[in-house]
């Protein structure tokens, strides 16, 4: 057991490091010059710089160094606990996703609870439920789906906020400036949950054992919550993992409507200054957040089908 | 992905405007001291101070300048009360105003202004400051504690006008030197009005009031500390959301006003558009390789396309059109002759086209030359310095442009790319759009300055070396008279729309949305930086 635990620990490192190597070469590999860039951010230009003008931010990055040298060295500094020091910010990497950290997982846990709210509220209330009910439930959830985050997130923020006024629109991260921006990234992906969860849902429904159980005299929500459900959720849990994940780097656009901090508008601004310690920090991680997200996903699947748990 | 956006930008616009009780400008209400502005800015910079305008724009409210640029164009006094100017025209010395101290407890005198400007010009410090005094600026030496002298290697009038941008702030030495280079990233000791309290990265910049201020500009509209407690300088990236936080209360300034808001803006709210001197948005144009060697193809390309209504139509007549690629219409010196050539002109386009060889054409209608189809890799800016509008623009000309028969390619270049110098090599495009705020015409020497074997120019984007140019415009430059000055910047704009090494576009602008019941927020004249330590609440 402790083995399997240990192997798994190893792994999970190896995938980590692994991503954010793969970002710093990846990047090192896009044309430009990160001196230049560095350059015309502080000035504000788009222009071709001399050797001499750029050789103090070399020498300072060690850019002109090899890249085995520069790779050895930023894989060095990730076991030492050193993320590196942001170009731009002058701050430490750690600190600089520090400070965004609890904002963006606030924000993608608390999403993707109300997304499962949703989404199981929705199925329990409208599958099989005659014609009428059943299809404007799968519309619904097909309609959520396809909705882009800025549409839903402009529509929120113009009725609750703006006409309502319940909601602030530059709330920041406090609890009630939390709740739009939340509901931005869930209602779409309720949408996609739902999808998910009753196509299995409508199978399950019609299995001989939920047949068995109705004759046994049980109640019809009793049926859907105690055994259509638990077999209906699993596609939906499998998804969560990939949600969870996407979502921490993927908020970029509900942050920038409210106003929100979050480690998705620093990875889009370091990427576009060519902050590579940054960019291969937050991949870091969001690949850290992947691999606990899947480790809970394996633990959700044997709560809810102990055959797993074997 | 772009047609849902425009729909629910107009959707919002719909709502906000029918919701609006607010009345408009209501004049009167008591004048009330303390208080905190909130303001909705766009972008956050990555350190307070720079040589970037989105750093300028925050650095005014913390560092004070030598001197500040007044309505009518005119240097007023600042840090500096007055000043004096040799007979040769090569030394400035400044006379500091007394007892001004920084927010470390330092004094503000000319040993402190002296190591600042050999901060910007030696030692890497600000590569704006630095390319706007080169290669004018020879030293800077503290004569005694209130007197600084800066001297030049030659005359240069603009010299002054060009100190009054905000990256021009002056810095505490002794702080700069003692603190990390993160502190002084974060929270730059100047003598301003208002002093960094706090930085919540990717939320706001909180900046509180400096209570012993004294060193106000000339310009400024009461004398004394800011009468406000504290701004909070926020981040609001999006057009839609920032814009609606004025109708909600949750702002009291915007920067950015979304074109579509304006004209409701301008009914609910006191409004500012300030349009930006120095040069335009216009089009560098690739002199040294491909099709636009050819002058003749550089003018056909310019008639060929409305660029007028394009611009009229595609900012809902807010932002001005500019036809003079050199300077915009706010610049002093600028040459209004020069801006009305290359109307729109088809007919003309294809005769230009004609005379050039470009007479066949393939079956999309495209002109060829020995096989060669004539196709333009037009370079901008996406999101950075092209908004979505702007992008609408360029669609528009390309359209028309290819109606003449000339192909262009509409390539949306990433801030990483084109500023990390992947489009700035000769060989990698055609045209690209670009502009940079300056307060003179000055402007000139930084943009078409020849590009030497042992001095190049980078900022010379059109690849365009004329040797009459560069003479004229150094003639400019140090030209004592300000009328002959003027008339020699204006043969240079000429030379550059006659020889079309620049086509122009649009005025850059800033336009801001001030909430009734707050008075006396104003612009800075030079870049539009704006200014809050005059600003008080009425109730």
């Amino acid at each position: 057991m402790i083995r399997r635990i240990l192997s798994k620990v190893v792994a999970s490192v190896a995938v980590v490091v692994a991503a954010a190597s793969a970002t710093f070469l990846a990047q090192l590999a896009v044309p430009g010059d990160r001196a230049t860039a560095l350059m015309n951010l502080q000035t504000g230009q788009d222009k071709k710089w001399t050797a001499q003008e750029l050789a103090p931010l070399n020498a300072k990055y060690g850019f002109d160094d090899p890249i085995v040298v520069q790779y050895l060295h930023y894989v060095t500094g990730l076991f030492r606990g050193d993320l590196g020091t942001s170009y731009t910010q002058k701050r430490p990497v750690a600190e600089v996703i520090g400070g965004q950290l609890l904002p963006s997982v606030t924000l993608t846990v608390a999403a993707l609870a109300v997304a499962w709210l949703l989404a199981l509220g929705v199925t329990l209330l409208t599958v099989k439920r005659g014609r009428i009910l059943s299809s404007l439930g799968s519309a619904w959830e097909a309609l959520t789906a396809s909705l882009p985050h800025y549409w839903v997130g402009v529509v929120l923020l113009v009725v609750f906020a703006v006409q309502l006024r319940v909601f602030p629109i530059i709330g920041g991260t406090s609890a009630w400036g939390t709740v739009l921006p939340v509901l931005t990234l869930a209602i779409p992906l309720a949408g996609f949950l739902g999808q998910v969860t009753r196509d299995e849902f409508t199978q399950v429904l019609e299995q001989p054992f939920v047949t068995t159980a109705r004759t046994r005299g049980m109640s019809d929500l009793g049926v859907r919550l105690r055994h259509v459900l638990r077999h209906a959720v699993l596609p939906a849990i499998t998804l969560s993992g990939w949600a969870l994940g996407a979502l921490i780097s993927g908020a970029v656009i509900a942050e920038n409507i409210f106003g929100r901090p979050g480690i998705g508008q620093v990875l889009v601004t370091a990427v576009n200054t060519r902050d590579l310690p940054t960019v291969s920090g937050i991949v870091l991680v969001v690949a850290a957040v992947y691999v606990v997200a899947n480790l809970l996903v394996d633990l959700a699947y044997a709560v809810v089908d102990p055959r797993l748990a074997r | 992905m772009r047609k849902p956006l425009a729909a629910v930008a107009l959707l919002a616009s719909g709502a906000l405007t029918a919701c609006g009780g607010t009345s408009a400008v209501a004049d009167g209400g008591n004048p009330t001291t303390g208080g905190t502005i909130i303001y909705g800015h766009v972008q956050e910079p990555p350190c307070i101070f720079g040589g970037w305008i989105q750093q300028a724009y925050i650095s005014r409210q913390v560092l004070d300048g030598l001197v500040t640029l007044d309505e009518d164009g005119s240097v007023k006094p600042w840090l500096a009360t007055q000043w004096t100017v040799s007979p040769d025209g090569l030394k400035y010395t400044f006379t500091l105003k007394d007892g001004v101290t920084f927010t470390d407890g330092t004094p503000v005198d000319a040993a402190a202004v002296a190591w600042n400007f050999d901060y910007w010009e030696n030692h890497g410090g600000n590569g704006t400051a630095k390319v706007s005094i080169d290669p004018y600026y020879k030293a800077a030496t503290a004569v005694d504690a209130s007197h600084v002298e800066i001297s030049l290697h030659k005359p240069y009038p603009p010299f002054l006008t060009l100190i009054t941008q905000g990256y021009f702030g002056i810095q505490s030495p002794t702080a700069f030197k003692a603190r990390t280079e993160k502190e002084n990233c974060e929270k730059p000791i100047g003598s301003g009005g208002f002093v960094v309290k706090e930085w919540k990265h990717g939320e706001e910049v909180v900046l509180t009031k400096n209570p012993d201020y004294t060193s106000w500009p000339a310009t400024a509209k009461h004398e004394g500390p800011a009468i406000v407690d504290e701004v909070r300088w926020k981040f609001v990236a999006d057009g839609v959301s920032r814009y609606a936080s004025l109708s909600t209360g949750e702002s009291h300034v915007v920067y950015e006003v979304p074109t579509v808001n304006w004209k409701d803006a301008q009914s609910r709210y006191q409004t500012i558009r300030y349009i930006t001197p120095g040069k335009p948005v216009s089009f560098y144009i690739n002199t040294k390789v491909g099709p636009f060697t050819d002058k003749l193809v550089r003018q056909a390309f310019a008639y060929g396309a409305d660029r007028k209504s394009a611009v009229e139509a595609g900012f809902h007549g807010v932002i001005p059109y500019e036809g003079n690629p050199a300077v915009s219409q706010a610049t002093p010196g600028y040459d209004a002759e020069v801006a009305k050539a290359y109307a729109y002109d088809p007919t003309k386009a294809g005769q230009l086209l004609d005379q050039a060889g470009w007479t066949a054409k393939n079956a999309n209608g495209i002109r060829t030359k020995n096989g060669q189809s004539l196709t333009i890799k037009l370079v901008y800016g996406a999101g950075f310095i092209f908004t979505q509008e702007g992008a609408t623009v360029l669609q528009v000309l390309q359209e028309q442009w290819k109606q003449v028969g000339i192909d262009v390619t509409l390539v949306p270049a990433t801030q990483a790319e084109l500023w990390g110098g992947k489009y700035s090599d000769a060989s990698t495009f055609d045209a690209t759009p670009s502009y940079w705020t300056s307060p003179s015409s000055a402007i000139l020497w930084i943009v078409w300055r020849p590009s030497t074997e042992a001095s190049p120019n980078g900022s010379n984007r059109s690849f365009y070396n004329n040797e009459t140019l560069s003479q004229t415009i150094q003639r400019a430059n140090s030209e004592p008279d300000t009328a002959k000055a003027n008339a020699l910047y204006g043969q240079a704009q000429k030379i550059i729309q006659d020889d079309a090494a620049g086509i122009g576009l649009y005025t850059q602008n800033s336009t801001y949305a001030i909430a009734p019941n707050l008075k006396d927020v104003w612009l800075e004249k030079s870049q539009g930086e704006p200014v809050f330590s005059d600003a008080y609440f009425t109730r």
